[in-house]
């Protein structure tokens, strides 16, 4: 809701809030967050199957499932923002959304990453399998109850799981992307003089 | 033996059912009615396609990852390349979630100028449809004769871009400065160019001639509906279940059009309907998107008059810094629903990028939609799902 003026936007926030505590109690979820205008339900992983069976029933748009990979240590990008409170896992998170209004929500799981396994959707969502496959191809999680867990975008005898943060991102391995240093030197991130100018070309020259 | 038991015997011989096996038929990947690096996998029994197994990923770059190492003005530049026929289309939801995630908004005029180019590049992506599915079925006029308009709608995006495939035209908080100038001095927004409606305004004559003609050469074509109507039929609740999106959930009697639901760009301020049909055929897939560049002309009439004078750009730091937040940014795109789950932890690029394309979805029905269909029927159903390859593998 980009354009909307702001008394508008604090009150759609606070209905967007009593909508993700009404789902997550309707539900029997475990938590909620409403920031940023997304609805994000936290799921018991033992109930994961279940939640979004019973949430399809009024969202009855599959939009997309993958996960996030929390990792204290990355190889590539900027990491976490305080790695030292970090609890490594896997976030698996489903989207369904209404069809009528503009109601939706994303539906997250905590998966363990030393036992990274998840009920599959694919028995009654037919469209989960390719987003489950993928998943699996990139972070290793395993959707039990998916019978067809091969890869999906990589070739078959492709090693490792590319989206994981440990993955180096092989050719800047090889050859380092010159970045920030090949463009004239960037001003300080939060400098006040500048702030009108508009946004800079962050190296893309 | 007389005649008569000779004719019986061998009536008999031929309807004896023999133990065939199934054979496997490989289409793809470069087959010209793929669209691109398709490749399938079917086992077809004669005529009939027992099962298929879309083999994908040829195109896969990767984007997820490249972009946990690319600032977010960086990346803009790579959405473009998803979806290439509607390339504007998919900075549009990007730009809007991190504007979202920073607090900022663009103004009007920005939203505005946004708002057109999207509906040229929705004319311009159904138009590929169109020029392309006839030829799918056996028309090889429209083909041409659909490009060469597509040209005038192409060159008015070139007018205000300077790109007719990737513009690269928003930015956090407004659209492209302008060229020239150092670091150290003000940047101007590019505007719409001098004459720009008028040439818009003849344009829109020119998509309702071509509309009319579509009409009558592709439309009403015996051929055409004789090979579209009834076949591939898709129900609106197997659509929902794969996460169809889009003309092709329209089409399934959805009328679920997130330019309507969802208030991301001024769409509440022009009229225009959302189109849907019942059959949820090739035939209906193909009405919507014909009738939706109708509603587009519309649309883009109407915001000729209302697009305020005004700033492009809003206040932003020159080096962009993302608060840390989760925030998912969705948009109708000529194809249908195509969003951004982007995680930020405060930095100058994102924790984690997910791209939810539409064409990915869209094809993922087609195991179960070409099942016990004819091989004849098969180019016919694909094309009519209207996908594009770099958005299947991002």
């Amino acid at each position: 809701m980009t354009n909307q003026p702001d008394a508008t936007a604090e009150s759609d926030a606070s209905s967007l809030d009593e909508y993700a505590a009404d789902l997550t109690e309707k539900l029997g979820a475990e938590s909620y967050t409403a920031d940023f205008d997304t609805v994000r339900v936290i799921v018991d992983r033992a109930k994961w199957v279940d939640t979004i069976n019973k949430a399809n029933e009024e969202l009855p748009f599959f939009s997309w499932l993958s996960a996030i990979d929390w990792s204290k240590e990355t190889e590539v990008g900027d990491g976490v923002a305080e790695p030292d409170d970090l609890e490594e896992r896997f976030e698996v998170i489903c989207r369904l959304s209404s069809v009528t209004d503009e109601k939706a929500a994303n539906f997250v799981t905590v998966v363990p990453k030393d036992d990274p396994v998840v009920g599959s959707l694919t028995a009654t969502i037919g469209g989960a399998e390719w987003h489950e496959r993928e998943a699996h191809e990139m972070f290793g999680i395993i959707f039990e109850g998916n019978e067809n867990l091969i890869p999906l975008y990589l070739p078959d005898d492709f090693i490792g799981n590319p989206l994981l943060k440990a993955y180096p991102l092989i050719a800047r391995e090889v050859k380092p992307w010159p970045g920030d240093v090949d463009v004239e030197g960037l001003p300080e991130a939060n400098d006040a003089s500048e702030a009108d100018d508009g946004p800079g070309d962050g190296g893309d020259s | 033996m007389t005649d008569r038991e000779l004719m019986h015997r061998s009536e008999v011989a031929v309807s004896v059912e023999l133990e065939t096996p199934d054979m496997t038929l490989n289409i793809g990947p470069q087959h010209p009615s793929t669209h691109g690096v398709l490749r399938l996998i079917a086992k077809v029994d004669g005529e009939r396609i027992n099962s298929v197994e879309p083999v994908i990923g040829y195109m896969h770059r990767g984007y997820e990852k490249i972009s946990e190492v690319r600032t977010y003005a960086q990346i803009t530049t790579l959405v473009n390349r998803i979806d290439w026929v509607s390339g504007f289309a998919n900075e549009v939801p990007f730009i809007l979630g991190v504007e979202r995630l920073m607090g900022v908004e663009a103004p009007e005029r920005a939203q505005w100028i946004r708002l057109i180019l999207t509906e040229l590049f929705r004319i311009s992506s159904h138009l590929v449809f169109m020029s392309s599915y006839p030829l799918e079925l056996g028309a090889t006029t429209p083909l041409m004769h659909v490009l060469r308009e597509r040209e005038y709608i192409l060159e008015l995006i070139e007018g205000v871009t300077g790109g007719r495939f990737h513009p690269n035209f928003n930015r956090v908080g407004g659209i492209k400065p302008n060229y020239g100038g150092g670091s150290k001095t003000k940047k101007q927004s590019m505007d719409l160019p001098a004459g720009f409606f008028s040439e818009l305004l003849s344009a829109m004559d020119r998509m309702d001639q071509i509309c009319e003609d579509i009409d009558t050469l592709v439309t009403g074509n015996e051929v055409v509906k004789a090979r579209t109507v009834d076949v591939g039929v898709i129900p609106g609740d197997k659509a929902l279940e794969y996460g169809l999106s889009g003309p092709n959930l329209r089409a399934s009697g959805v009328a679920y059009d997130l330019r309507k639901v969802e208030n991301y760009l001024p769409y509440d301020q022009v009229e225009f309907d959302v189109v849907s049909r019942q059959g949820g055929d090739c035939y209906d897939r193909y009405m919507v998107r014909l009738d939706e560049i109708r509603e587009s002309v519309k649309i883009l009439r109407q915001a000729i008059d209302i697009i305020p004078a005004g700033p492009l750009q809003a206040k932003v730091p020159r080096v962009l810094k993302v608060p840390q937040g989760q925030v998912y940014s969705r948009a109708e795109n000529p194809k249908g629903e195509f969003g951004y789950y982007i995680v930020s932890e405060g930095g100058k690029m994102p924790y984690r990028l997910k791209i939810r394309s539409t064409s990915f979805s869209n094809l993922s029905i087609l195991p179960w939609v070409l099942q016990d269909q004819l091989i004849p029927d098969l180019v016919a159903i694909m094309g009519s799902l209207d996908f594009v390859l770099g958005d299947v593998d991002r």
